[in-house]
């Protein structure tokens, strides 16, 4: 019996909780700006300096989770405080209170997450370390995440982190999977740790060629464009989800429990290569994996989120690896258009991205396609259309070759 | 800064490390283990209170403080 999926819970930049995220997504709703969270630019005098800011989505607030106190929110980074929201949620959605907290796991895709918590907290205390809280040792750690969670939420199953570069979030939900499967625990939810990048990071990625900012420096609502024969590299934006995901026999004892998909398949392959660039052989791999897994073809899937950010070799190679597995009928959209690239949280957010469209009926526009990079494939355009779809994929990848494929069927 | 100064500024922190001490009325003879502080929690008021009052000294030579008056007293000491 398949894994079926019952809660998600979202933050992002263009609305917190499923029903605004969801809402947003639909109407085409963007919140792209020249990022102003603290850490997030360098200080400069010099006269170019309008060239050098880094454009992203931020989200606008968080909001305290009951479940924790002021003393642990002071020490907790960005991206514990947006996984404590959208764990919130899903907990609630799915009703954890009634199981057994041993029977519940937890796992976390990103690592090395906290980067402009790190960056600030050395700032402030640079030319003072003596005085570097105590709490730091503790906190560094993207282990703190799940730490304050489990710890919030009273979860005794099991609780890591798993690092698959832009492929985390949908790695997290792989290893959930296979929690559930190896019947280590009953519950198993997934949270896209939010990747918080600082100046630092920003530079580099812009510097490697992945991250766009300088030819839509100043129009940041056009910058985000995967697909697009336009585009200019991936364009940052923050967000997190979780998403609770269920062994499908202990779930009956739970009939009143929303269920929102069977998971029919679900894949890792890696290129063997340290490098960043994609690979159209792995991409194909993971996508015919699960389409075995679940007894379909291509021509069987409605609806494909593509991990598509906006990058140039990457977006076309993923058109072709699509093709190839006879995916052009399926519908496609790119939410990477509307809330950015979430590195980390991509794989997660998306595929509760996936999940709410088709509870909705609706499939998100995509913005900015003004010229696709290839028109042969079922686009969904500027506007929202209404759906029928069924069974999705969800795809992500990664830097360090790697390749993940997650089939869903709406329950 | 007097000792009275010492004092108040290790019940800010306190109150910032640790949620409902916020209406506490502090006295001398309180010690933080017993308003709820773990030895991390201690460690950060301790860290505050030294950051607050430029005070580089090693945590060693203040551990025999029983309660936030004796500290209040031996950070005076430190400061002369």
């Amino acid at each position: 019996m398949d894994p079926v999926i019952t809660g998600i819970g979202v933050v992002s930049s263009i609305g917190n909780g499923k029903v605004d995220f969801m809402n947003a997504l639909v109407n085409g709703h963007s919140n792209f700006s020249i990022m102003s969270r603290s850490g997030r630019q360098f200080e400069s005098n010099r006269d170019n300096d309008s060239q050098t800011k880094f454009i992203g989505a931020e989200i606008e607030e968080i909001s305290a989770s009951k479940n924790v106190n002021r003393s642990t929110l002071r020490t907790s980074s960005l991206s514990t405080q947006a996984a404590l929201q959208a764990l919130d949620e899903a907990w609630l959605e799915s009703g954890l209170e009634d199981v057994c907290p041993k029977r519940i796991g937890l796992i976390v895709g990103g690592s090395n997450f906290q980067q402009r918590e790190i960056y600030n907290i050395q700032r402030r205390f640079s030319g003072k370390h003596e005085f570097l809280r105590p709490t730091y040792a503790m906190n560094f750690m993207d282990s703190d995440l799940w730490g304050v969670c489990t710890q919030a939420y009273g979860i005794e199953g099991l609780a890591f982190s798993v690092g698959g570069a832009s492929a985390s979030g949908q790695l997290a939900v792989l290893q959930a999977i296979e929690a559930l499967k190896g019947g280590i625990v009953d519950v198993c939810i997934a949270i896209g740790a939010l990747m918080d990048l600082s100046a630092w990071e920003c530079q580099a990625f812009r510097s490697l060629g992945a991250m766009g900012t300088s030819v839509y420096a100043d129009t940041p609502g056009i910058a985000a464009r995967p697909f697009d024969k336009n585009r200019d590299g991936f364009i940052y934006g923050e967000s997190c989800a979780a998403i609770v995901i269920e062994n499908s026999e202990t779930l009956e004892q739970r009939s009143s429990v929303k269920k929102y998909a069977s998971v029919l398949g679900s894949a890792m392959k890696v290129d063997a290569n340290r490098d960043p660039n994609p690979s159209v052989e792995g991409e194909i791999e993971v996508i015919k994996q699960v389409l075995t897994q679940a007894g379909l073809t291509g021509e069987n899937i409605d609806y494909v989120n593509p991990h598509g950010t906006g990058s140039g070799i990457g977006d076309s190679t993923e058109l072709d690896a699509l093709a190839a597995c006879n995916l052009r009928s399926a519908n496609l959209n790119t939410t990477k258009s509307l809330i950015g690239h979430g590195l980390t949280a991509a794989g997660t957010v998306e595929l509760a991205a996936v999940l709410l469209q088709l509870d909705s009926g609706k499939l998100h526009p995509c913005l900015n396609m003004d010229d696709p990079l290839e028109n042969n494939f079922n686009w969904v355009g500027d506007k929202q259309i209404e759906t029928s779809a069924k069974k999705a994929i969800n795809l992500s990848y990664g830097f360090c070759g790697i390749n993940t494929a997650v089939c869903v069927e709406k329950y | 800064m007097n000792t009275q100064e010492i004092f108040q500024t290790i019940c800010t922190h306190a109150r910032e490390v640790i949620a409902d001490l916020d209406t506490h009325e502090f006295q001398f003879d309180d010690a933080l283990k017993d308003l709820g502080a773990n030895s991390i929690d201690r460690s950060e008021i301790v860290m505050m209170t030294l950051e607050s009052l430029e005070l580089n000294i090693p945590l060693v030579e203040i551990v025999s403080a029983e309660n936030i008056g004796e500290l209040s007293e031996l950070l005076s000491q430190k400061l002369q």
